[in-house]
């Protein structure tokens, strides 16, 4: 019998990616399809009558956004429905009695859920690039790739770790629905995913930009496609405090939450 | 290395636990040394679970201390955790994984890498062997029961928690699951348990603390709380029926038949014949050991009054 110091948080990781592999018709296919019926109807039928500043296709302008959705909501859908079930079923009083500490729990979960993201993202843009292949003649270049992973993986994480945070302080499933649902998703779609907002009025552009989610989806589209409505030093400065509150929220929650199952 | 070897593996000090204003825990102290078997013995609610969730660290105590080899559960708890397992009340269902894959995680958060074929020897050791495919809802209660003890010995603890182990499970298993205790002890495990089956307590137990609201009413070696706390019951029929018997372990006189009830630390000819009775006069003679169950009744009833 072997003892190493970090197999303790590799061993979460472990069942944190086979957990969502198991299902993976669910987790990952469901949302596949979900992000290629967007990039159908509205990159493919109604995109050409759709005119986006700059010269590039609505269908060009879709992907980034549509990526950037898939990621930010399986990332937080994989850590928040993993801590559920495992309050439900009684898995978090055995982490909780195991040698694992917290950040052992936060890092776990959302490398877990980080890969989730980024296989539905991947895949979207994979999708993406076929209905862009067929539609302009031609493959979608991805202009700075580090940008693009940057913003990916930093709002992958924030997002993981805002389902740890609401999925261990929720009493119910339906508070959880309701945080995905209320909070969550509006932000997204009102994030700029389908529309620049610099298309619309100047008081609804301040809204917008009240929104953190606008500057983690816009700097995933200068990551594709070199150009974005936000300036990339704000966009990443933004990223990064999410990231942190989002990390201190975590933590807080996995210190001071109960393990207790339902 | 040498706090874990200098103090006791368990040691629980002036422990009280408040759930708002409810105590379920009021100033608890007791230890468990190596190859030990300590039996925590209440009625529902008396506050077992707590203590024992509390030395996992699933819940804060409001007062005192827990050391596990001299290690501060509170303030150590990677250390700490890292020698006990911990069979809970409830099993725990591990949604889409197999009986292999939960073992290998489970030893994986203790830092411990099984091999296929330590893991295998676990399985066989508790009858899981041929149903390590299965998940948790495929199994039978008892598998249930047997896979949740799999799960605490799989990183090799020194000590193990068990929490009323066998609620629910039958007589067979029972007897199965209590043998295997005594294994564990025999190679130095320090065991705490919970248990309604005072029969079983008394058979396993070398300590047993009783427990009631929360406070350990009595502590101390089973046998000799048996001792202490119970009386021998003696049945007599004799070759004639003799005059009133003017003496206090005399509980009824009907005819030649006669019940009495003698301190435990009294041979039973001793007590018949200190209880007045010739012993050239008895015809048939039946005779009761007090037991665990004896004490624990005296103990909870006097904790009442």
């Amino acid at each position: 019998m072997k003892s190493q110091k970090y197999l303790p948080f590799f061993s979460l990781l472990h069942r944190e990616i086979s957990r969502f592999f198991k299902v993976a018709a669910q987790t990952v296919l469901t949302p596949m399809i979900n992000s290629s019926l967007y990039l159908l109807i509205f990159g493919i039928s109604l995109g050409p009558s759709i005119h986006i500043e700059g010269g590039i296709s609505y269908l060009a302008f879709l992907i980034p956004g549509l990526v950037m959705m898939a990621c930010l909501n399986n990332s937080f859908q994989n850590s928040s429905s993993s801590v559920v079930g495992a309050k439900f079923g009684g898995d978090l009083e055995d982490l909780k009695s195991a040698p694992l500490t917290p950040q052992n729990l936060i890092w776990a979960y959302s490398l877990g859920a980080l890969t989730r993201g980024l296989i539905v993202g991947s895949l979207t843009f994979l999708v993406g690039e076929i209905f862009f292949y067929v539609s302009e003649g031609h493959w979608l270049a991805v202009q700075h790739p580090l940008i693009l992973m940057v913003f990916l993986v930093i709002g992958s994480f924030t997002f993981s770790q805002l389902g740890i945070s609401v999925a261990f302080w929720a009493k119910t499933f339906d508070q959880l629905s309701a945080v995905s649902g209320f909070v969550l998703l509006p932000l997204i779609y009102l994030g700029g995913v389908f529309y620049s907002v610099s298309n619309l009025h100047p008081f609804w552009q301040a809204v917008s930009r009240s929104n953190p989610l606008l500057y983690l989806i816009n700097g995933v589209r200068e990551g594709i496609l070199g150009t974005s409505d936000v300036q990339m030093p704000l966009a990443f400065a933004v990223a990064l405090a999410g990231f942190l509150v989002t990390h201190a929220l975590a933590y807080w929650s996995l210190k001071k939450g109960s393990y207790l199952r339902w | 290395m040498k706090k874990s070897q200098d103090n006791p593996p368990l040691k629980v000090q002036n422990l009280s636990k408040f759930y708002g204003s409810l105590q379920a825990v009021n100033q608890v102290t007791f230890e468990v040394q190596p190859g030990e078997v300590f039996g925590l013995l209440g009625p529902n609610g008396a506050g077992k679970t707590s203590i024992i969730s509390t030395i996992v660290t699933l819940e804060e105590p409001t007062q005192g201390k827990i050391e596990i080899f001299g290690h501060d559960v509170q303030k150590d708890p990677l250390t700490a955790k890292s020698y006990v397992g911990w069979v809970p009340q409830e099993v725990i269902n591990h949604g889409f994984f197999n009986i292999c894959e939960i073992i290998k995680f489970h030893s994986g958060y203790f830092g411990k890498s099984l091999s296929e074929e330590e893991t295998n020897q676990l399985l066989k050791r508790l009858d899981l062997y041929n149903h390590r495919h299965k998940k948790v809802k495929q199994l039978s209660g008892g598998m249930k029961r047997r896979l949740m003890i799999a799960k605490a010995l799989c990183h090799n603890p020194k000590i193990l928690l068990l929490d009323e182990p066998t609620a629910g499970v039958d007589i067979d298993l029972r007897k199965s699951l209590w043998d295997f205790v005594k294994e564990l002890r025999s190679q130095g495990v320090a065991i705490l348990l919970t248990t309604h089956y005072l029969e079983e307590a008394e058979n396993l137990c070398d300590r047993v603390g009783f427990l009631s609201h929360g406070r350990i009413l009595r502590i101390g070696q089973t046998s000799e709380i048996v001792t202490d706390l119970t009386e021998k019951t003696i049945e007599l029929i004799l070759d004639r029926e003799l005059p009133e018997l003017k003496n206090s372990w005399v509980q009824s006189q009907k005819g030649n038949e006669i019940h009495l009830k003698v301190p435990m630390t009294k041979g039973v000819f001793e007590g018949v014949r200190l209880a007045g009775i010739d012993l050239s006069h008895i015809k048939d003679i039946r005779v009761k050991d007090g037991d665990l169950e004896d004490a624990f009744r005296r103990v909870m009833k006097e904790g009442q009054q």
